[in-house]
């Protein structure tokens, strides 16, 4: 919405606030300036001149040579207008020095086709006072005396325009009354509306005489008020209601339309003005519409209609939807001698579903759909007759109509004083609070509580508290004190996000970096990962690639790795954290919404001054297991995934379970190449999914303390080479069984194939470290031990010792 | 014959500085001592020999051999002294590494994401404030997103939030505040509580994306205030953004909320070290910036809840993660949160 200073300044006489404070005064109070513009930069810099003589430029037939009394003198200027008038004609002369912003010139004289010019006869767009023009501005005879300043003969001519970002339960803002009652409640000023009389002549006809009104849906139209002009002259509006328009963003268009516009800038309230003879009946009748009736609007196009839209018709048919727009068959034209002006209310939701449904959003349904004013209609007609008299030489017919409701409700609201001072947190006398209250128009009665009866101009206050939020605006919200609160402590409800903070820490511990990714992906996406099938599906989607929630957090991350190798990066490790949409495990008919982690590994790996090499399982191996120890305390298992079962976009060789406590807890392996050539990723992806909400059922391991071993270790090593199919794990786990309780642990610290190694065989060599709890152990004692342990490995998978 | 150990004695001692002085490093120089003093060495043998000398001979060369004895020992002492001198001498001033190599990578820390970032920041504060954190669907039933908050059915407010509806009749949160609702209907109060998490609405455009973060926080007891509300404002702003960080409350309008209020905080982009402001792009030259909207609870809110309006109020302020963290680290687009570019990342 915009809004104009001046007219603000004329409706608020006792205002003396510079544009610039009024702004911070309008944001202050809730109509949120979110710019400030002039309007008619420059005009306050040009005079009006008297044309005294016209010839034609000697170099140009285009151009003309114009000589203009300017008060202090003469002087010839070049023009190139078209409509420069007769001599005696008013014009508006930027002089030399001029600065005309909106154009971004400076006037100093220059040569003009070979004459020099000092000085030029502007136009309306020149000054920023419409959007375009077809000439310089020529102004009444008899305006104003060459000389005297554009801006003291026309007044509107210059402006400081507001735009405001209006919220939707402000629809008195809309009009600038309401933000005139505003203003002057927030700069403390007594402050009535302005009030109109439309006279009638003695001998003219009263408007029941001349039109009917019925309404037959009295909920969605609780009024319509009716009043009507003859004999009026079509023609363009004077200047000053013109500019003061385009000012605010409305195209002038004739006398009669403008002052509609004007009075719904005014009011905030739509009006709408009908040629009363192309009523036909002589009727109106507001009525819902029957199924597929067609309407064609005064944009020319035509709407189908349903049996919830409200309709305006007159005796034989549809003449307007209701609240939206005027239909194109009774509308104002330039022969029009007599004039019907609607102020009608109609019922918000009604005008909202009709306007959706058409998909028209006009100035009219914007403001029906947030409430207007229904008891301004009175005022709004008659400024409307009075305007049309003046400027149309309308003749008034006497008296209004108003069909529906007479008298309208006024919400009547309780309003403890205490209340008042317990919500905002500091005291709030009773005088301010009254005062305030009737400022914004409402009628209060004192007592405990006070008795408030809110005018209809608000019917977005609706319970005591939206008073004391006015209360609150007007005095300024952000005057109050802060004190911080005392909070009792509370617990969090659910795990999700804390379990998030430390697989998140964990994870870029690790080195892996956060991605995050949509919620939603599409069907497809699902299918290539054989993921279960999506179980909510959006009816809405805003594009084809998410149109379902996820059930696997890989395509996020697929898609991450593939944007990484389009743009040449050669490494990817990212993490994300996420819900997985599944079937409802609750009774409540929401889905599942279960806390999961993936992560995707793909390219090389850093190396120090070394060729860099692929990532590999065992890589992806130890991000798992540094994640299940770091979130769990507990050792992660990883086992290969049978075929049964495995996520068929894995590798069948390098797929893998991974387990806590005997639960899988997730899978983790290469991508199959089928994905990695259906995404284009580098061949070398790994991907890692964790269940985190089964993580977080299993919980973290408390650490239980054990004495440090006060006797000595002894340490022995083995080489062992066995055929390369047998799992080094299993030899492990074989030489820890041997060792039996004096190993106090064993590890792989070396793995070798090739040289002097047999085909198909490989070394593997371990660490035992033997240690007794309570004594040292002899070198007898351990020799003998590992030469067992040797032994057995030997019986166990016909292994050799390696001799070094 | 052999030589007698007067000529031995000679000999070693005529070769064996030489012998020492030959030893260039510590291992070869206890070799060299060890083949004249340990169990087999030269001088230890002489010492065994003195037995079959005769009884009048046995005293003098004794002492001879043990004087031997004594000298070589301190020669080898002088010569290890030499031998770690010049080797400390010889590692301090050999060739300097060469620091124009790459340094070499340590095990590399990955990087949160700056949503997470702020994330983690904020409930950090808030946590540090009392407040505890509340979990909820991003899948969610009308009445906890609209209808329970007072969002009244075709009214304007929900044009400000279009929203992405299931088949089955449900919709994706279109803010944190569902958790209002859940957590008023479930536990009675005083409550404090944050709702961090993802919300869903249908617009996508250079500065809109269809899924992004808030946090909501919100307090409910007796005779919680607007003041109140502004001093939780003003320490978020203070430890947040750093003190002396000036805070302003603007009226504004949430169908859940009255009063409400939207809240801008002094421009951290061009302010000075004085504490004003210069003005900028990025604060459109007010030297505030938008950071949150907020308000005291609409008793309707609370009456869906089944709390009592008049035994409790509260307040309510919800932020949007991607503008505190477009405004923290001077991100362009918001994007570019989505794309998970590693380089985008790896700035956090």
């Amino acid at each position: 919405m915009k809004a104009s200073y001046s007219w603000i300044c004329e409706l608020v006489p006792g205002l003396r606030a510079t544009p610039q404070v009024l702004a911070e005064r309008l944001t202050g109070l809730g109509l949120a300036v979110d710019g400030l513009a002039q309007y008619g930069a420059g005009a306050d810099q040009c005079v009006i001149a008297e044309v005294q003589q016209v010839r034609p430029h000697p170099n140009s037939h285009k151009l003309r040579l114009v000589t203009v009394d300017h008060g202090a003198g003469t002087q010839e200027v070049v023009c190139g207008a078209p409509n420069v008038p007769e001599p005696g004609g008013l014009v508006v002369l930027a002089p030399l020095g001029a600065v005309l912003p909106v154009v971004g010139l400076t006037i100093a004289p220059r040569k003009v086709a070979g004459i020099e010019s000092s000085g030029m006869l502007c136009s309306e767009s020149e000054l920023g006072l419409s959007e375009e023009s077809d000439g310089i501005i020529v102004l009444p005879k008899g305006l104003a005396k060459p000389g005297t300043k554009l801006t003291a003969a026309l007044p509107a001519t210059q402006d400081w325009i507001y735009e405001l970002d209006l919220t939707p339960n402000r629809a008195d803002a809309l009009g600038h009354i309401g933000i005139a009652r505003d203003v002057a409640a927030a700069f403390g000023l007594d402050w009535a509306p302005p009030k109109y009389e439309a006279k009638a002549a003695a001998d003219a006809p009263s408007v029941e005489s001349l039109v009917r009104v019925r309404i037959d849906d009295l909920e969605r139209c609780p009024a319509f008020g009716a009043a009507i002009a003859q004999g009026v002259k079509i023609a363009p509006s004077p200047l000053w209601l013109r500019f003061r328009l385009a000012s605010l963003g409305v195209r002038p268009i004739s006398n009669l339309v403008d002052i509609t516009n004007l009075l719904m800038l005014e009011f905030g309230h739509p009006m709408h003005a009908y040629d009363l003879e192309r009523v036909r009946g002589s009727e109106i009748v507001v009525r819902r519409a029957n199924a597929k009736e067609t309407l064609k609007t005064l944009d020319g196009e035509t709407h189908e209609l349903i049996t919830d839209d409200l309709l305006i018709s007159d005796g034989e048919g549809p003449v307007g939807l209701a609240g939206v727009m005027g239909g194109a068959d009774s509308e104002v034209r330039n022969d029009t001698q007599n004039v019907l002006f609607e102020c009608a209310y109609f019922e918000a939701r009604s005008v909202r579903r009709s306007a959706r449904r058409q998909g028209m959003h006009t100035e009219a349904s914007h403001r029906f759909e947030r409430g207007v004013d229904p008891s301004n209609a009175e005022q709004v007609l008659a400024h409307a007759l009075q305007l049309t008299a003046e400027l149309a030489s309308g003749r008034v017919v006497r008296g209004q109509l108003h069909a529906g409701v007479k008298e309208h409700k006024r919400t009547a609201l309780q309003l403890s004083a205490a209340r008042v001072s317990q919500l905002i947190g500091e005291p709030i006398g009773l005088d301010e609070i009254k005062l305030t209250l009737t400022r914004l128009g409402c009628q209060v009665k004192a007592g405990d509580p006070l008795q408030v009866s809110v005018p209809t101009h608000r019917p977005d206050l609706l319970r005591s508290v939206d008073l004391i939020s006015e209360i609150a605006r007007v005095r300024g919200i952000d005057r109050v004190q802060p004190v911080v609160p005392a909070i009792v402590p509370t617990r969090d409800r659910g795990p999700r996000e804390e379990l998030s903070r430390r697989l998140r820490a964990a994870a870029v511990e690790l080195g892996l970096s956060e991605a995050l990714t949509f919620a939603f992906v599409s069907e497809a996406d699902l299918a290539r990962l054989n993921a279960p099938a999506a179980s909510v599906t959006l009816k809405n989607p805003i594009n084809d690639r998410h149109t379902v929630m996820r059930t696997n957090l890989l395509p996020g991350l697929l898609e991450a790795a593939s944007h990484a190798r389009r743009h040449g990066l050669p490494e990817v490790r990212l993490f994300t954290i996420g819900s997985k949409y599944l079937p409802g495990g609750q009774n409540d008919g929401l889905p599942e919404e279960r806390l999961s982690f993936a992560a995707i590994i793909s390219g090389a790996r850093p190396a120090y001054l070394h060729k860099p090499e692929p990532y590999d399982v065992w890589d992806a191996k130890a991000y798992v297991e540094g994640l299940v120890a770091r979130v769990t305390r507990r050792a992660a298992q990883v086992r290969r995934s049978e075929a049964e079962g495995r996520p068929s976009y894995l590798h069948p060789r390098g797929a893998a379970v991974i387990s806590v406590n005997d639960q899988v807890v997730g899978t983790f392996g290469p991508l199959h190449p089928d994905i990695v050539h259906a995404n284009d990723l580098d061949p070398n992806t790994l991907v890692i999914e964790l269940d985190a909400a089964l993580l977080a059922e299993i919980g973290s391991q408390r650490p239980s303390f054990r004495d440090i071993p006060r006797f000595p270790q002894s340490r022995r090593d083995l080489a062992l080479v066995v055929s390369d199919d047998v799992p080094a794990g299993e030899v492990l786990a074989a030489i820890r069984g041997a060792a039996g309780p004096l190993a106090e642990h064993v590890e792989l610290f070396d793995r070798f194939v090739g040289g002097a190694i047999p085909k198909d065989h490989a070394s593997l060599a371990f660490r035992v470290v033997y240690r007794a709890e309570d004594r040292t152990l002899t070198d007898t004692e351990v020799d003998q031990r590992h030469t067992e342990v040797i032994n057995e490995m030997q019986r166990l998978f016909s292994a050799t010792l390696r001799s070094s | 014959m052999p030589p007698s150990i007067d000529e031995a004695l000679a000999q070693l001692r005529a070769e064996y500085p030489a012998r020492f002085a030959r030893a260039e490093t510590e291992q070869v120089l206890r070799e060299e001592n060890a083949k004249l003093l340990g169990k087999s060495g030269q001088l230890t043998a002489l010492l065994k020999q003195l037995g079959k000398a005769a009884p009048e001979e046995r005293r003098e060369l004794g002492q001879k051999v043990n004087q031997l004895k004594q000298e070589v020992e301190l020669a080898f002492d002088a010569r290890l002294g030499v031998l770690a001198e010049q080797k400390r001498s010889a590692e301090l001033n050999a060739r300097p590494f060469d620091l124009t190599l790459p340094g070499r990578i340590p095990a590399q820390l990955g990087h949160k994401h700056p949503i997470s970032l702020v994330r983690e920041e904020v409930i950090e504060i808030f946590r540090g404030l009392g407040f505890a954190v509340h979990d909820g669907p991003d899948v969610e039933h009308e009445a906890n997103n609209f209808t329970k908050l007072g969002f009244p059915p075709d009214h304007p407010a929900t044009d400000m939030q279009d929203s992405f509806w299931t088949t089955s009749g449900h919709l994706l949160r279109t803010h944190t505040s569902n958790i209002q609702v859940r957590a008023m209907s479930h536990f009675k109060p005083p409550m404090a509580y944050i709702a961090p998490g993802a919300v869903f609405r249908r617009d996508d455009d250079a500065t809109h994306s269809p899924m992004f973060h808030q946090l909501e926080a919100f307090l409910i007891d007796k005779d919680v205030s607007l003041a109140h509300l502004k001093g939780v404002l003003a320490e978020f702003a203070e430890r947040m953004y750093g003190p002396g960080t000036p805070v302003r409350l603007r009226p504004s309008y949430f169908p859940f909320v009255s009063p409400g209020a939207e809240v801008d905080i002094g421009c951290v982009f061009c302010r000075r070290p004085d504490d004003t402001r210069a003005g900028c792009n990025l604060c459109k030259h007010t030297g505030w910036i938008e950071i949150l909207g907020c308000g005291m609870i609409h008793p309707v809110v609370f009456e869906h809840c089944g709390i009592d309006p008049e035994q409790w109020t509260g307040f309510a302020l919800g932020m949007g993660l991607e503008r505190i963290a477009i405004l923290r680290y001077g991100i362009n687009n918001i994007k570019l949160f989505f794309e998970n570019d590693p380089r985008f990342l790896e700035q956090f």
